[in-house]
């Protein structure tokens, strides 16, 4: 006697899972190259920009007292100019590379390149 | 036996899905970023509790500025530098205890009371090197010797105390208080660049460039369930004529340290003694450095101008660098 497990319908189920698992995956591979930066106001997210994709000049103008510019260019991000005393976050200079990150602190911004090879980071 | 397939499949959806909420309920993440202390404070919660624990946190950190900020008038330490005598709260006492006991441990090279100094040098703003009668003057009315606890009574009879080097550290140990009494798995918490590893599961911490972007790390290590804090001279600086003065100040001459250091990273099971240690190793330098993070229980490391990383006894043999222009001397006895 032949013993048949599964029914026809069993096998298509297992199939469609393993096809949405396998495309998820291929994309969450590919999106690991991908240099994304991330501007945070008060701990909230106000831009996400693909900096791979970037080639010409970008101005960034958040909501934010004192004012601050951030442009992005040539995959790189950075603070342009800020109204802030002591312009720590200018001199963070420009940003391309995963983890790099800049902060105005009286401006409660910050700017991140998403990812890093480290779990946390102590400066 | 077509049943038996269809029965096979419909438990172990059963069983997957089961796992999946099992996972999602009891391993939730939770993230937070926010300003406080007059720094960035992000803090990565993994566990049943996470949403709730994050908003502890967060609170925590802001009542406790209000608790040591100098600048805030209603503080109790300004309770304490605008009167000769003031009662303090438990909390703060238990503070201040432990961190005498750091400042006379380090021969006076940590100094909480060296906030008038601190002032005129003005660092984060219109820096500028002050003038030298007033700087003296000023640094002789300085001195943790002016502190007296007795009970919840604490006594300056001059300086002004100033917790901007430790409170960073004293946050880590309340956040870990929070995440003790929750149901948490693994925290990671950064205060500033001070940062709580919760939990058993090892992270890798990246020490950061002192040359480069502060997201970039020229080593790293694993650790588990610590405190890390770390001093570094590139962190408030200023140049004036081709000179590069730096914020932490030595509490002998009232000067930037200059003894060939850059940072200075203390590993400790207590936040407030990575932080204050950070401070004091950097003044020290790495001999007296390293024998005072000894005394402490703690693992040190120390990097130099000229890019040589040195480090206490056990903690040598953890480091894996990842720029290869630093270069690994370890521990020398």
């Amino acid at each position: 006697m032949k013993i048949k497990l599964f029914k026809k319908g069993d096998i298509a189920v297992i199939l469609v899972i393993l096809v949405i698992a396998a495309t998820f995956w291929i994309y969450k591979s590919q999106n690991t190259d991908r240099l994304e930066a991330v501007i945070t106001v008060d701990g909230k997210t106000v831009e996400t920009i693909d900096l791979s994709a970037v080639n010409e000049k970008i101005i960034f103008e958040p909501d934010t007292n004192p004012k601050v510019v951030i442009v992005a260019e040539n995959g790189e991000i950075y603070f342009e100019s800020a109204d802030c005393e002591d312009k720590l976050c200018i001199n963070c200079g420009k940003l391309s590379r995963k983890g790099d990150t800049a902060v105005c602190l009286p401006a409660r911004t910050v700017v991140t390149v998403s990812g890093s090879d480290v779990g946390i980071m102590t400066y | 036996m077509k049943k038996i397939g269809t029965i096979f499949a419909a438990v172990a959806t059963v069983i997957l899905i089961a796992v999946i909420v099992w996972d999602g309920y009891f391993n939730k993440n939770t993230s937070t970023d926010f300003f406080a202390m007059d720094t960035v404070i992000s803090a990565s919660v993994s566990g049943a509790d996470s949403e709730i624990c994050v908003e502890k946190i967060e609170a925590c950190v802001n009542n406790l500025d209000a608790l040591l900020s100098r600048h805030d008038e209603k503080s109790e330490i300004s309770k304490i530098n605008n009167s000769s005598i003031a009662t303090v709260s438990e909390k703060l006492g238990g503070y201040l205890s432990s961190l005498l006991d750091i400042c006379q441990k380090s021969g006076g090279a940590f100094d909480i009371t060296l906030g008038a100094v601190s002032d005129l040098w003005s660092f984060g703003k219109n820096a500028s090197i002050p003038d030298e009668t007033e700087l003296q003057k000023v640094l002789s009315e300085c001195g943790y010797e002016n502190i007296s606890i007795s009970g919840n009574t604490v006594t300056l009879s001059s300086g002004k105390i100033d917790f901007g080097a430790v409170g960073k550290g004293i946050a880590l140990d309340e956040i870990r208080t929070i995440l003790d009494a929750s149901k948490i798995n693994e925290a990671t918490v950064s205060v500033g660049g001070s940062v709580l590893i919760y939990g058993k599961e090892a992270v890798k911490v990246g020490i950061r460039d002192p040359y480069g972007n502060a997201g970039r790390s020229i080593a790293s290590l694993l650790l588990s369930d610590t405190c890390v804090s770390t001093s570094g001279s590139y962190e408030r600086h200023f140049e004036e004529n081709g000179k590069r003065y730096h914020h932490i100040l030595n509490p002998k001459t009232g000067y930037p340290v200059d003894n060939g250091l850059i940072s200075v990273t203390i590993i400790s099971d207590s936040g407030l003694v990575s932080d204050a240690l950070s401070t004091a190793c950097f003044v020290l330098g790495i001999e007296k450095g390293t024998e005072l993070a000894e005394a402490y229980g703690c693992e040190a490391i120390f990097i130099t101008e000229s890019k040589q990383i040195y480090t206490t006894e056990s903690i040598a043999s953890e480091i894996e660098i990842t720029d290869s222009s630093y270069t690994l001397i370890g521990y020398e006895n």
